[in-house]
This record gives C-alpha cells, sequence and structure tokens, in this order.
C-alpha cells in the first residue's frame, strides 16, 4: 500500500486524543497526537503530518496561537479546529486565519469522517488511486460466458452505457442475472467509489416500499421510532438499482417519478427536500410495455426509466454459455463443502444443454449445488440431476404425466415397497394402487 | 481465524446465533459465551451510553489464533464522538460491537431481516479492525466505513478480495 495521509490530534484532553486516533486509524490514516502547542509544533517539524485537528482552547499556547505557527512555517499544512459550543465565534476567526474548517464537539462521526476525508483528497497520491481502482476492479461481479453469443452483445452495451449518467432498464426472465448486470454498470461507472444503492420492490407492501425508498422522519407513523434515511438518500453520489421496478405501485411510480424530476427527496413525514444525485438503474422480468396498456404501469414513469434497455437472453438462448457456467458453479460448490468432484459425464453435459432452463442461471445453479450434494464420486452423472432424459415436450406437461413420472420415481427409489411409497406419497395404500392401475405402473 | 463471541444479557439469544452462522470465511465460530466482566462504572449518566474505551477493555485479550467480540446491548460513544457502532483493538484480536443502533426504527415485515443483516455485516467489520483491516473502499465489502445505520445495508457481511487476501486462514 502507498503510504497514507498522515494526521495529528493536539488537544489537551488525553481521552479525547486517543479516542481520535482510533477512530481515524480505522480509517486508514497514519495517525500521531500532542497534548500541547508547543509538543504540535516539535512534532510537525519532525514528521510534517498533512492534517491537524487543533483543539482551540488549551492552556499555553492556544489553538489560534498554534494555528497563526502553522501558517507561517508550514503553509500546505491542512489545519481543522476543534471547538466547543462556547466558542464558535473564535472559530470563525480562527477560518479568518486560514484555518480549513472547523468542527464542534461532540462530533458526529459522519460529519468528522468527511471533512477529513475532503481535506486528505489533496494529498491523496496518484498511487493511491491505483490501489482504490485496484480493489475495486478486484471486487467486480463476473459474468460468466463462454465468450460470443447473446452475451457479448450484452457486455458491449454494459461497456457503451456505463460510463455515462443515462438511465437503464434491464429485462429478462426471472434469474437471468439482471442484478448482476446492475452491479456490472455500477462498478465501471465514474460513480464506482459511491454506494449502489438497491431496493426489491417486489413483495413489498406499499408502506414499508414507500419507508425503503424515502425513508421517513421519527413519528412519521405509529411505530416510527426515529428518523430513517431511506434508499435514494442513501445512493447519493452513487447508483440506485430498483429491481422489479414492474411490481412498484402507482402510487409510488408517482413519487419516484417526482424524486427524478426534481432530484431531491423528502422523506415520509418530512418537509424537508434534500438534494441527490444518483445514476437509476431498474430491471423487471415483466413487459413494461404490456403494463402500461393494462394500466398498471404509468406511462410517464414508463418514458423516465425505458431509456436504454438491456435485454438478458434466457440460459436456453445461450447454451455455449451452459458447460462454463456449470463448471463455474461446481468449482464454488466443490470448494465450499470441501469436496473433489473434477467435471461432468458427456451424459450429464448433453442433459444439461437439452434442458430448457425455465428458471435460468438461478436454476443451473441450485441444480449444481444439489448435483454436488449426491455426487458420491468425482464426476457429476446425469442421474444427480432432477430432470433427466430430453426435455419435455408438450404433451408430457400435463399435469397427469407429471403425476405418473413422481409415483414412477417414488416407487422405484423406495423397491416397489407399496406401504413406503403410500406414505411418502402422502395417500394411502388403496389410492396408491388405484394410482398404479390407471398409469399402468406393474410391479416388476 | 476462530471467533469467540461474548455477549451481554439484553442480546437476545436468537441474534447471537445469528450472528455466529453468519460469520464470512475465512473467519469460523469458535465459541459463544455470557460476557463476565462488567462494565457500569463507563456509564456516563449525562450522555446516557458507555464509554467504549473503557467497555473496551473488559474484553479479554485473545490466544493467538483468536478474536474476542463482545455484543451488547448498551449504546456507546467515546469522547469525541456522538455515538459508535462498535470499537475495536486495530490488529489487537478483541472488539466490541452494539446492537441498539442496528436496529431498525420501525418494525414491519422487514425490520428483522434488516437488523440480523446489519449485526451480521458489523461484526464482521469489527473483527477484521480486530484482526488489523482498516477501511476499504469496495462499497459493498464488510470492511467499508459505514457513517449511518442505513448504509451498513448496502455492504455484504464478507469480506472483499483484497480484505480477505489481508486475512490470515483459520488454522
Ligand atoms: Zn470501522
Ligand atoms: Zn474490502
Amino acid at each position: 500500500m502507498s503510504a497514507p495521509v498522515k494526521l495529528m490530534i493536539v488537544d489537551d484532553e488525553p481521552h479525547l486524543r486517543s479516542s481520535l486516533t482510533f477512530w481515524f486509524r480505522e480509517e486508514g490514516y497514519d495517525v500521531l497526537s500532542a497534548g500541547g502547542g508547543r509538543e504540535a509544533l516539535a512534532t510537525l517539524v519532525r514528521e510534517a503530518p498533512q492534517i491537524l485537528l487543533v483543539d482551540i482552547k488549551m492552556p499555553g499556547m492556544d489553538g489560534l496561537e498554534v494555528l497563526r505557527k502553522v501558517r507561517e512555517t508550514s503553509p500546505e499544512t491542512t489545519v481543522i479546529i476543534m471547538t466547543a459550543y462556547a466558542s464558535v465565534e473564535t472559530a470563525i476567526q480562527a477560518l479568518k486565519d486560514g484555518a480549513y474548517d472547523y468542527i464542534v464537539k461532540p462530533f458526529d462521526p459522519e460529519a468528522v469522517s468527511r471533512l477529513v476525508k475532503k481535506a486528505a483528497e489533496r494529498y491523496t497520491l496518484l498511487s493511491e488511486n491505483r490501489e482504490l481502482k485496484a480493489r475495486i476492479a478486484a471486487a467486480e461481479p463476473a459474468l460468466i460466458t463462454a465468450g460470443g453469443g447473446p452475451m457479448a452483445h450484452v457486455l458491449e452495451l454494459v461497456d457503451q452505457v456505463a460510463p455515462t449518467d443515462t438511465s437503464v432498464l434491464v429485462t429478462g426472465e426471472s434469474g437471468t442475472g439482471k442484478e448482476l448486470v446492475a452491479k456490472l454498470i455500477h462498478s465501471r461507472s465514474p460513480r464506482r467509489f459511491g454506494p449502489l444503492s438497491v431496493v426489491n420492490c417486489g413483495a413489498l407492501s406499499e408502506g414499508v416500499l414507500e419507508s425503503e425508498l424515502f425513508g421517513h422522519e421519527k413519528g412519521a407513523f405509529t411505530g416510527a421510532a426515529a428518523r430513517r434515511r431511506g434508499k435514494v438518500e442513501v445512493a447519493h453520489e452513487g447508483t440506485l438499482f430498483l429491481d422489479e421496478i414492474g411490481d412498484v405501485p402507482p402510487k409510488v411510480q408517482v413519487d419516484l417519478l417526482r424524486v427524478l424530476q426534481e432530484k431531491q427527496v423528502t422523506r415520509v413525514g418530512g418537509n424537508q427536500p434534500i438534494p441527490v444525485d444518483f445514476r437509476l438503474v431498474t430491471a423487471t422480468h415483466r413487459d413494461l410495455e404490456d403494463e402500461v396498456a393494462a394500466g398498471r404501469f404509468r406511462q410517464d414513469f414508463f418514458f423516465r426509466i425505458h431509456v436504454f434497455v438491456i435485454e438478458l437472453p434466457p440460459l436456453r438462448d445461450r447454451q455455449a454459455d451452459i458447460p462454463v457456467l456449470a463448471q463455474h458453479f461446481l468449482g464454488r460448490f466443490a470448494t465450499a463443502m470441501n469436496r473433489r468432484i473434477g467435471g461432468f459425464a458427456p451424459a450429464a453435459l448433453a442433459a444439461m444443454t437439452d434442458y430448457p432452463w425455465p428458471g435460468n442461471v438461478r436454476e443451473l445453479q441450485n441444480a449444481i449445488e444439489r448435483a454436488v450434494v449426491l455426487c458420491k464420486g468425482d464426476t457429476i452423472e446425469a442421474s444427480h440431476f432432477p430432470f433427466s432424459g430430453p426435455a419435455p415436450t408438450a404433451a408430457s406437461l400435463t399435469l397427469a404425466s407429471a403425476e405418473e413420472a413422481h409415483i414412477r420415481k417414488i416407487l422405484s427409489t423406495m423397491g416397489f415397497n407399496i406401504a413406503q411409497a403410500a406414505r411418502a406419497l402422502e395417500i394411502d395404500r388403496v389410492t396408491l394402487y388405484n394410482k398404479m392401475r390407471k398409469f399402468g405402473i406393474d410391479r416388476p | 481465524m476462530k471467533v469467540r463471541l461474548l455477549h451481554t444479557a439484553d442480546v437476545s439469544p436468537g441474534h447471537v446465533r445469528s450472528a455466529f452462522s453468519g460469520l464470512a470465511p475465512p473467519l469460523v465460530p469458535g465459541e459463544s459465551l455470557p460476557h463476565r466482566g462488567s462494565f457500569a462504572s463507563f456509564y456516563d449518566r449525562a450522555r446516557a451510553q458507555y464509554d467504549a474505551f473503557g467497555v473496551l477493555e473488559t474484553v479479554p485479550a485473545p490466544e493467538p489464533g483468536w478474536l474476542n467480540l463482545l455484543l451488547l446491548g448498551a449504546d456507546l460513544f467515546v469522547p469525541a464522538l456522538t455515538y459508535v457502532f462498535g470499537l475495536s483493538h486495530l490488529a489487537g484480536g478483541r472488539g466490541i460491537l452494539s446492537v441498539s443502533r442496528l436496529k431498525p426504527p420501525e418494525e414491519n415485515e422487514l425490520s428483522e431481516r434488516v437488523l440480523v443483516h446489519r449485526l451480521r455485516v458489523e461484526v464482521a467489520h469489527e473483527l477484521g479492525h480486530a484482526a488489523g483491516l482498516v477501511h476499504c473502499a469496495v462499497n459493498d465489502c464488510a470492511m467499508h466505513r459505514s457513517l449511518w445505520p442505513e448504509s451498513v445495508d448496502l455492504k455484504n457481511p464478507e469480506f472483499c478480495a483484497s480484505c480477505r487476501a489481508r486475512l490470515p486462514e483459520a488454522p
């Protein structure tokens, strides 16, 4: 790691020095401290810290005097004044004398962190930025693909749109990886140093969704015991990702539209609009144009989010990716479960490529996890998958055929022990015999 | 690294279990015990909070390969700051974490899930400090600085690849 920014706390109160030392060390600063003005100036010469946090009221040399001496001898050093409420006027004098800023004790952790971070950015070296970028690049989610095919086009679109501030709508069936694409857009955008704020808008009641999105003030409704910041506010300087946007009720669509237009949010029960700056990414498995036509989705809101669309192909349309994805998940689950499984039998690979994967990548992932649990050897066999044989044809999709297949499977698992099979199926033996007769199932 | 979770009586057994079962690699559950130390003397009447430094000193230093974390219900401060979620001896193997500020302010179908998530993230965070990690720029890494409880929701209860690489594996 590159040399961290050096910070010195100057205060006559030892407890305060040590607590701030702890706090800023966790931030990764190199922290020094001094119990008074004279000691501070001596340390300044020796250690050359870039930022000084100086208490204004100290016995002997006070903070203002320290400030003036520092300005004379080391003008490139940043001085932040710490003060109690009683001496705010003196603090304002300090600003006139060249202090960077002042902060009132006891500090809000958020305020002091921000302030010092802002000051430190002036000293952050190029190499440190490089380290930050490397960390973020290492954390980028991986979109697994064999290369080429429809996913290559998706990645092209991601790279096109990520550097801009354009709103993106990601569409595709459930389980195709829409959240992954949203993460990728964020981590390749200039906002990657900011937050990625995610809300899954499906499955939340209207009131809870409002509170999630916009936050609320203390006492806004019964049970709102304290202020809560919403996901929109928390997305400031980053990306807001609204998953299942097609499930947002019309009233909340109106509120979201207003936030997008005015670029500010008001907490529920509050009256103070808070400016917010975020990039919007949305996703849905629904056909929003159908939803608009059906009157469930507002057209004005639709136009606002339907700017740049990335459509994710279902897994059955990217067959070349299936073996690569399967191998990736196999590696992950085998490691997690401490198993040595090298790969797939040819029949297992064939079964996977033939299967239509209605639940897409998520279903594939679950199938591999299950197969790793069942597998006793070092190769995954076709029999480790819940689907075996060719993809079901329309005729085999009927409830009756599913029932027949299930009964056959249970019977063979139980060695055609009727009593056991009936218990497993939670039906009585007579019913099971009747069903066997109906489907023409004979005991071997 | 093995984790010993100490807890006070005002932290529910369910939350202790959730914190334990959610430990991210390379952290592994060791044991969980009621906290024996008393920190009543570190209560600050005027602030109605406990001095985090005093409380931290009641946590014993662990043996090599272990990390000790105290989970408590009481609200914490350090002299310069209005509150802290937790505090650790950087690379000193021990830390404390208060559940009180992590609790969402309202009761709804999400509250419990949110609390458990925050608990797991901040447990990883304080243990990361105790193991020597400083804050991380990766915004969903457990070691990312959270200034608000709401921003804890954006993090994963796991370490990013860079942080993970700086932590020793469990023996
Ligand atoms: Zn921290
Ligand atoms: Zn990290």
